[in-house]
């Protein structure tokens, strides 16, 4: 498997020594071509798993393995295989667009940069704003350069976090075929996101977390059909609401 | 709107408290609480009894305020006024930030879309900024030496209204500056009167001071104070002068009385300037949102926001990972100062070592060569001791992005050594250039050091410099990743006592760290002077600088693979993040 999460715990130290389980002995695999939606409620732990498959957080417990090698023990390997992109567009803020992507791409070895490069900034409508800073361009914008540093490597796992935020409709949609054809040549996609509509109309899997563990894992329809699902309309929304332990219909007043 | 300010202030200052006070429980906050009271104890505190001790033990009347203010000169109060009025002059031509008009990100997106006046907005600024002025008040009068409780009060109170006036000033000339080219010929007539008014009343009070400068010249600036204040005590530059001296005239009051006689005066003169400001509230809204966006960017870059500039510097698609880092950290420094603006300062300089040099040969005039040595001389020791400490564009700087820098495929140690490549190399060029100029004016400054100890000296500081300079980063960049918590993130200044003592804390880890850093270079290099320098005279520093400049290289490599694993281990939720 490209990716495999085995028993993942990441503990935050809270006050008065206190100790806060973001992540509880979380476990999947994510194999190549999966578009895998990661959804759940605020605060059930989808932005610390990422962190953690990304090697920014260090896990408390368990492993993170990417094509065979651990983040924590093999980082520059594993890391050489993945693409993160945050749900918050952190750039330097002196570094123009292109030079964001050649930072990248001399980061992680890119072969025929300036063919990719361009590519990608006629795909994500970046053209025209090369030379701009991060400070010149809008949040949307900002987000996909952030993708477009992502994606200007060929990484075999691509980690997003709310990647259509702050995206105009237009983009939204490009950003959901560029997510689709990814994960249609090989790619293992995780795909975090509150848009279940997105998420029910790309992704191929869906693992749902709250509390920091997960607690649904399989696709629509396998979800659907769950004994303890039944009566649930097979529709992410309503799956995800039962599950999470909402009313599943609004209630009056 | 006057009761939403009170709430707000109360809230915030309130729950800054608590937060400041809740977080010593942490043991990093209250060991740097506990060592900050301890150095404002110490530093302050203890000399204010002191004074007032004698050493037998015996307690002593303190001197009073208004006896130490009665030996400045008779016309003190006159001479202040007329240098508050230079002030004021010159804020039009310089205009200053008061802050007034900063508002935060949250008090724009809560109180501009709310239903309140410009003018409730500017008193809600204007009330809010009173307690940072209120603490820098008292503040200074902890610093006034010899005076009694009552006159420190006294000083406090008086320091605090001539502050608020200047503030209240500034802003007035900032939103008045806004509206010199409206399209409204009303505005403009407004705004460009009290910019008439003041250069009328330099004129009224600059004839009678030059005249009175040009019939007795000043010997020094006491004197000059004194021809300055006796110029203008009496006629019409004494009525121009009244608000100016009416300000300050509180802090020379003798008694109670005699102060609270004089704040009436003191608060008609700030009373005017609020309203003059709250009548400018026109240019308000588009002065204070551009204040907005340059807090907002100041705050989120830490500095000034950068401009794209044309560098030709291309980052080469392969290379070592430290280039990566050098690159990035010098495209920082190119965009956030413009280099085009530096440039010219280096013919400059160098005309002027040139001619020194030239004139001392022509002359023997040795004065001007000596001074620009020595002040040569003071850059370099800035550079090399104070710089490591000021340039932060290294790994304290990045840990803002450390979150970005993780997810990188790159080797730590080579991250680290990365990082500090360029601040190192700036300084040591800066360091390099400074010590050049000092050497080719050495036989000004030093003229009775011969040829070989001046070019000697000057190679073994070459040599020095960039050892000093990369022993500081690998230290500063060492803390930043074993104690991630204790670095500020890039330009921040957290505040509170117990901010104030980690630093403390901080500074004298640095300090010591550099001693043992240096240290064996250091031994190394005094063993190769005392064995060569019977043979070779003045030029053993060379080779024992030498040795020391590899001694600490090694040490730097070492350090820097040692602090690897330590980088690797770094937890996100250690970086401090700003109140």
């Amino acid at each position: 498997m490209p990716l495999a999460v085995q028993q993942l715990t990441r503990t935050y130290a809270g006050p008065a020594g206190s100790t806060f389980t973001a992540v509880d002995s979380l476990s999947f695999d994510l194999g190549g071509g999966e578009i895998v939606g990661l959804i759940g409620p605020n605060g059930a732990g989808k932005t610390t798993t990422l962190r953690s498959l990304a090697g920014i957080l260090r896990p408390t417990s368990g492993h993170v393995i990417v094509d065979g090698h651990d983040v924590v023990a093999d980082a520059i390997a594993a890391k050489r295989r993945l693409a993160f992109m945050p749900d918050e567009p952190h750039l330097f803020e002196y570094l123009t667009v292109e030079e964001h992507l050649r930072l990248v791409a001399r980061l992680y070895q890119v072969d025929d940069f300036d063919r990719r490069a361009r590519a990608l900034i006629e795909e994500l409508e970046l053209a025209g704003k090369e030379r701009s800073l991060p400070g010149e361009l809008s949040r949307g914008m900002r987000q996909k350069v952030v993708i477009a540093c992502g994606l200007v490597r060929d990484a075999s796992i691509l980690l997003f976090d709310e990647p259509l935020t702050g995206l105009d409709p237009v983009g939204i949609r490009r950003m959901r075929q560029t997510i689709v054809a990814r994960g249609r040549a090989g790619a293992c996609v995780l795909v975090s996101s509150h848009l279940l509509h997105l998420v029910e109309e790309i992704c191929t899997r869906v693992i749902i977390m709250n509390h920091g563990k997960k607690i649904a894992d399989g696709t629509v329809a396998e979800l659907a059909s769950r004994d303890d699902l039944a009566g649930a309309e097979s529709n992410l929304e309503q799956i995800f609401l039962r599950v999470t332990g909402h009313p599943t219909t609004a209630e009056p007043g | 709107m006057f009761g939403a300010s009170l709430y707000i202030i109360v809230c915030s200052s309130r729950n800054r408290i608590v937060r400041r006070l809740r977080r010593l429980r942490e043991p990093r906050y209250l060991i740097g609480a506990v060592v900050g009271v301890a150095y404002l104890y110490f530093s302050i505190f203890a000399r204010m009894r002191g004074a007032a001790v004698t050493r037998r033990g015996r307690v002593r009347t303190p001197p009073s305020l208004a006896a130490a203010l009665a030996t400045l000169p008779p016309a003190g109060v006159g001479g202040i006024g007329a240098g508050l009025l230079l002030i004021a002059a010159l804020t039009w031509i310089f205009p200053t930030d008061s802050g007034l008009i900063d508002f935060s990100e949250a008090e724009t997106d809560f109180l501009f879309p709310a239903p309140v006046t410009r003018r409730q907005l500017l008193t809600h600024r204007l009330i809010r900024s009173q307690l940072p002025l209120l603490f820098g008040a008292v503040v200074s009068s902890i610093f006034v030496p010899f005076a009694a409780m009552a006159e420190r009060v006294r000083f406090a109170a008086g320091v605090f209204i001539v502050l608020s006036a200047i503030r209240v000033y500034f802003t007035g000339v900032t939103l008045a500056r806004a509206r010199l080219t409206s399209a409204s010929a009303t505005v403009r007539r407004m705004a460009w009167a009290p910019l008439a008014v003041i250069v009328v009343a330099v004129g009224v009070v600059g004839v009678p001071i030059w005249r009175a400068i040009m019939t007795a010249p000043p010997g020094d600036p006491g004197q000059m104070l004194t021809i300055a204040g006796g110029a203008v005590t009496t006629g019409p530059a004494a009525i121009v002068l009244w608000p100016f001296a009416a300000l300050v005239r509180p802090l020379f009051a003798e008694s109670g009385a005699q102060f609270f006689s004089r704040l009436g005066g003191a608060f008609a003169v700030l009373a005017v300037l609020v309203a003059w400001v709250l009548r400018s509230d026109e240019a308000f809204q588009e002065v204070a949102a551009e204040a907005t966006v340059r807090t907002a960017r100041t705050k989120a870059g830490g500095q000034a926001a950068p401009r794209v500039r044309a560098t030709a510097w291309l980052l080469p698609l392969s290379g070592r990972t430290e280039s990566v880092f050098f690159w990035k950290n010098g495209m920082q420094t190119l965009r956030a100062i413009n280099v085009k603006t530096v440039i010219p300062f280096i013919p400059f300089v160098l005309f002027s070592v040139g001619a020194a040099t030239l004139r001392m040969s022509a002359t023997g005039a040795r004065g001007p060569a000596a001074a620009l040595c020595i002040v040569a001389l003071m850059l370099a020791g800035f550079s090399t001791l104070l710089g490591p400490q000021t340039v932060r564009s290294d790994l304290r700087g990045d840990l803002r992005h450390i979150d970005l820098l993780k997810t990188w495929p790159v080797k730590a140690a080579a991250l680290v050594r990365g990082e500090m490549l360029w601040p190192t190399s700036l300084l040591t060029l800066c360091a390099w250039f400074a010590l050049a100029c000092g050497t080719i004016l050495s036989t000004a400054a030093f003229p009775n050091l011969t040829t070989v100890w001046r070019l000697s000296l000057c190679a073994a500081a070459f040599l020095l410099a960039p050892a000093l300079i990369v022993a500081q980063f690998t230290i500063h960049n060492a803390a930043a990743i074993l104690f991630p918590a204790w670095i500020p993130i890039g330009n921040q200044r957290p505040r509170g006592l117990d901010m104030m003592g980690q630093r403390l804390i901080m500074f004298a880890a640095v300090l010591l760290a550099l001693v043992v850093m240096v240290g064996p270079g250091a031994i190394a290099g005094a063993i190769i002077w005392l064995a060569f320098h019977r043979l070779i005279d003045a030029a053993a520093l060379v080779p024992a600088a030498t040795v020391c400049l590899g001694i600490v290289c090694v040490e730097v490599m070492l350090v820097t693979e040692a602090l690897g694993p330590a980088y690797d281990r770094i937890d996100l939720s250690d970086v401090e993040l700003g109140e």
